[in-house]
Parts: C-alpha cells; structure tokens; sequence
C-alpha cells in the first residue's frame, strides 16, 4: 500500500482530493503501531492527502525538517519519543514552532488533553474516531496551518519590505545631510562679516533640513546686508523654497538687478517672485542694510515679526510694521524705515520658532519673553545672550527639540563707526 | 483640533478649538472643503477658542480665503484672542480677511 513503507517515503495523492484542499496537502503520520498507520495513512490516502509516515518521534522530527508537513499527526504513546515529547520538540524548533498537530490517543481523557495542549498539540484525534470526525478535525487543522503558512509569508515580505525601506532610509537621510550640508554652507560663518561687526547665531532646524535660513553679506567695505527669511512650514519643500529664494537675495544678485541693496525694493521684487503656493505655503522676510560709516540701518518686513534692536542706553524695541507675507498680495508695495545706530547697539534676527513655544499647558512663551532675555544680557557676549534665549526657550516649553525652526542671529556694532569703517 | 460645524441663516460658523497650526492643517482643510462643497456663500471661522496660530495656520486662512472669493464667497474670522489677533494683524490679515467681535457684526458686515 501506497502509505505503508518505507517509513520516511513521501506518497502521492490519490485523484481523491476532497473539496477546496487542492493540490494535495501533505500530512505526516508518525505512529509505531504498524495497523493503525496503515489504517490511518489509508484514510487520508484515500480523502486525497499526500501522506508521509514515520514510526516514532525522531524519525518524524527528521522527516518534518526536510519536508515541512502542511499537518502533523502525532501517536501518544510511541518509543524512542512520544507523542507530547515530539510536541514539545517541535515547539523548539525555529523551523518548524508553527506546525499544526493532532495528537492521537486511544483515551483522551480530560487530563490527557490538558498534559497534551500544555506540551504544545492543537489538537486531538481519537484513534476510534468516525470517518467524518477524521475529516472535519484534519480539514481544521489544515485550515489552521494554511492561514499560519499565510502569515509567515505575508511576515516573511514584511520584513524583507522593511529591510528594503531601512535601505532606502538610510540612503535618504544620506541626501537629506547632504543637502543640509550644503544649506549650512549658505549661512554666513560666525565672526566678524566685516570690520567693525561681530556676529554670532545659532540655529535649531525642527528637522534634518531647516526652512528659516538668514543672511549677513558684506555689500562693499562700507555696507552690510541682512535678512531673516521665515518660511511657512518646515521640512524639505520648505528649505528647496528657502534655498531659491537664498538665492534671489544674494547680494551679488541683487546689486546686479537694483543697483542698491534697498530693502523696499528687494521685498517688491520677492513678492512678485515667491507667490503663495497651492498648498498655501509662504515666507515673511525681513531685510535691512546698514551703512556702516554713519550706523544708518534702513528696513523693510514682509510680515516678519521684526528684528529686535537692543541699545545699551535705551530700552530694546522691535524694528517691523505690519504688512503683507512674501505672496499674499502680488500687488502689495512695502515701505521702508530707517534708524541710526550707535556703537555697542545689538541687532537680533530671528524666526518665530524661537518664541512660539508653548509650555505643556499650552501657553505660548511669545515676543515679550525673548526680549526680556536679551535686555538681561546686555552686559554679557553675544553668544551668551543667544544662548540664553535658547535655554530660557528650552526651560519653558520643557523639552530640548525645537517643534519649529528656530534662528537668532545677534549682530554688534563694535567701537566708534568711523573709526572702525576707515581706520 | 476639534471642529464643530454650525449652519446658520446667514451662512456656516466652524467653531475651531485647539491650535491651528501645521500638524492640523489637514483637519481645518477637510473641514473647510466640506463647508465649500455644500455652497455655502459665508464661511465664518470662530477663532474664539484657538490660542495659537502658526505662519502655516495664517497661510491657510489665506488660502481659504482666496478659493472663497473665487466662487463670490466670503470668510470672515471671529473673536480671535489677543495673542493670535497679534500675530494677524503682523501680516495685514485684517486687511484681508474682515475680523469681528461678535456673529451678529459678521452678519450685518455680509448683508449690508
């Protein structure tokens, strides 16, 4: 008979095969007790199972390595192992702990049941069992295995997917420090832009890529430029259109287009360049420019909320007036101010992320706070000073990572102006 | 951000609670886009309950804006609290989007 030797032969389905286990399923019959296997094996044989047998627990083991049965049907009493030691093998095994078994008993008693389950069967076959029960528990056991075979292979994808993403990760972060490599390369180097000016900044982008990029360019000996450029949103999209529009204000550019760095016109000209994006995306910008040999800084903001000039003699105040975003208005003109400063003013530039913090209660620690940290640090470095705006920025919203970009550039005019500008 | 819907005679009030800021955009943009497919002539944006708007929030108001008077329609802002008013009024935005204090000012403004 086809299920009956050798002990590890792999039989072939006969043209039986019951309703919906097409192509044939393969059980493994381990049984020592030569009449019952044949007896069994013929069964399922003939219900169009392909039917593998083994006489005891370690030849089954061996045989369920190699093939990887769809169903283990297991005796309970057998020698060399028995049924539940098999069980508890399997259960071990890497290759095999989500088999599917049937433990066949000739007394399946209460207790029996629960040693056998305890030790990692399924379930239960009664060796006196009707032909029907034989199917309905082997269809069940097959269902059971077919969704676990299922799920191993969905898993197995899963995770050579999440392997490939981890690849693909990796790659991405590459360019993302690439390109924030690049975009820090823009921002102007700490110390001195030009004779006479010292300048210190810090910068937190919320991620890799930052939006808010600033700029202090030396037009010629004698003239400084400087914007702050805020962009709505934060992430990738936001630092390519912060990097176009970092471009645009070039002070090379700009003298090539204008003939002057004015901020008015500077403003006009990026508001007709950058309109608001389809997914209502935008900048504020604030530009200025300073004369060095007279401290003469004139202004100009496109909704920014404004650089804070702090002076030693007098309280710190807000250079900005209300006006359009960069794009909410094509028509929009922008007027310029102008203030003189004197040696040791200070100027900060800085995004909204510095201040819009909020505290875990939700309120924000806002415009008021930032500045009452900068008139307490006259007296100490620049860098100091924008250190503590951060710290202070930190304590209130109780966390070190910034939700948004978060720039502040400190510029100090250092001596006497004309002395620093000509001699 | 919770955002409840409240027809009117005189148009849709979304009563915003929470801030608007960019986590929440997609939040406020659904809500508004169902406000815009259902016809509405006057959308109100009750601003009352909303302690912080970021430069993301602000461009979507604007954004809204724009679309409403694409179709002849209007939005209008209510009651925004003293910190957000100032973080509008920075941009222009009452120049752009009208602002009242009370639903029955936003009324008379649309019906004179």
């Amino acid at each position: 008979m086809m299920h009956s030797s050798p002990m590890t032969h792999i039989e072939e389905a006969s043209s039986l095969s019951p309703e919906f286990e097409t192509p044939a399923r393969t059980i493994l019959l381990i049984e020592d007790e030569p009449v019952t296997r044949a007896s069994m094996g013929g069964r399922l044989t003939r219900l169009g199972y392909r039917v593998l047998e083994a006489e005891n627990g370690l030849v089954g083991l061996d045989v369920a390595r190699r093939v990887r049965p769809d169903l283990l049907i297991v005796d309970w009493m057998m020698p060399e192992m028995d049924g539940p030691t098999f069980c508890e093998a399997v259960r071990r095994d890497p290759l095999l702990k989500s088999s599917q078994i049937l433990l066949m008993t000739a007394h399946d008693t209460p207790a029996q049941i629960a040693e056998g389950l305890a030790r990692g069967a399924d379930d239960f076959l009664s060796k006196a069992a009707s032909k029907q029960e034989i199917i309905a528990r082997v269809q069940a056991g097959l269902r059971t295995s077919r969704l676990v075979r299922e799920l191993e292979t969905a898993g197995a994808q899963l995770a050579s997917s999440m392997r490939l993403l981890q690849v693909k990760q990796v790659e991405m972060e590459a360019d993302l420090q690439s390109a924030a490599t690049f975009v820090h390369s823009l921002l102007p180097p700490q110390g001195n832009p030009v004779r006479g000016i010292a300048m210190a900044w810090e910068y937190q982008p919320s991620l890799l890529l930052g939006g808010d990029l600033f700029g202090v360019m030396a037009i010629d000996a004698n003239n400084l430029g400087l914007y702050i450029l805020d962009a709505s949103g934060h992430g990738v999209a936001a630092a390519l259109r912060s990097a176009a529009v970092m471009t645009f204000l070039r002070a090379d550019n700009i003298l090539q287009l204008f003939g002057s760095y004015d901020p008015a016109q500077v403003l006009f000209e990026a508001n007709r360049r950058f309109p608001l994006s389809a997914e209502g995306e935008y900048f504020t910008l604030w530009v200025g420019h300073l004369h060095l040999p007279t401290g003469s800084l004139s202004y100009a903001s496109a909704g920014h909320s404004g650089t804070l000039l702090s002076s030693a003699e007098s309280p710190s105040r807000w250079l900005t007036h209300a006006s359009f975003p960069l794009g909410f208005d094509p028509s929009a003109q922008y007027t310029g101010e102008r203030v003189s400063l004197k040696p040791a003013d200070r100027l900060f530039l800085l995004s909204d992320g510095i201040y819009e913090v909020s505290s875990p209660t939700g309120d924000v620690w806002g415009r008021a706070r930032f500045q009452a940290v900068v008139d307490a640090g006259k007296r100490t470095s620049l860098s100091a000073t924008i250190a503590s705006c951060y710290s202070a920025a930190r304590d209130w919203q109780q966390a070190q990572h910034f939700p948004d970009d978060a720039a502040v550039v400190g510029i100090e005019l250092i001596g006497r102006l004309e002395e620093t500008c000509h001699g | 951000m919770p955002i409840t819907e409240r027809i009117v005679p005189q148009g849709t009030i979304l009563d915003v609670v929470g801030d608007l800021t960019y986590a929440n955009r997609a939040v406020f943009k659904a809500a508004v886009e169902k406000v815009k497919q259902s016809g509405c002539r006057h959308l109100m944006v009750n601003l009352e309950q909303v302690r912080f708007v970021d430069s993301a929030g602000l461009g979507l108001l604007v954004l809204v804006s724009q679309s409403f008077k694409l179709v002849q329609a209007q939005v209008s802002l209510l009651k925004p609290q003293s910190y957000v008013r100032e973080i509008m009024s920075l941009s222009n935005i009452p120049k752009m989007i009208p602002i009242y204090e009370t639903e029955e000012d936003a009324f008379t403004a649309r019906a004179a």
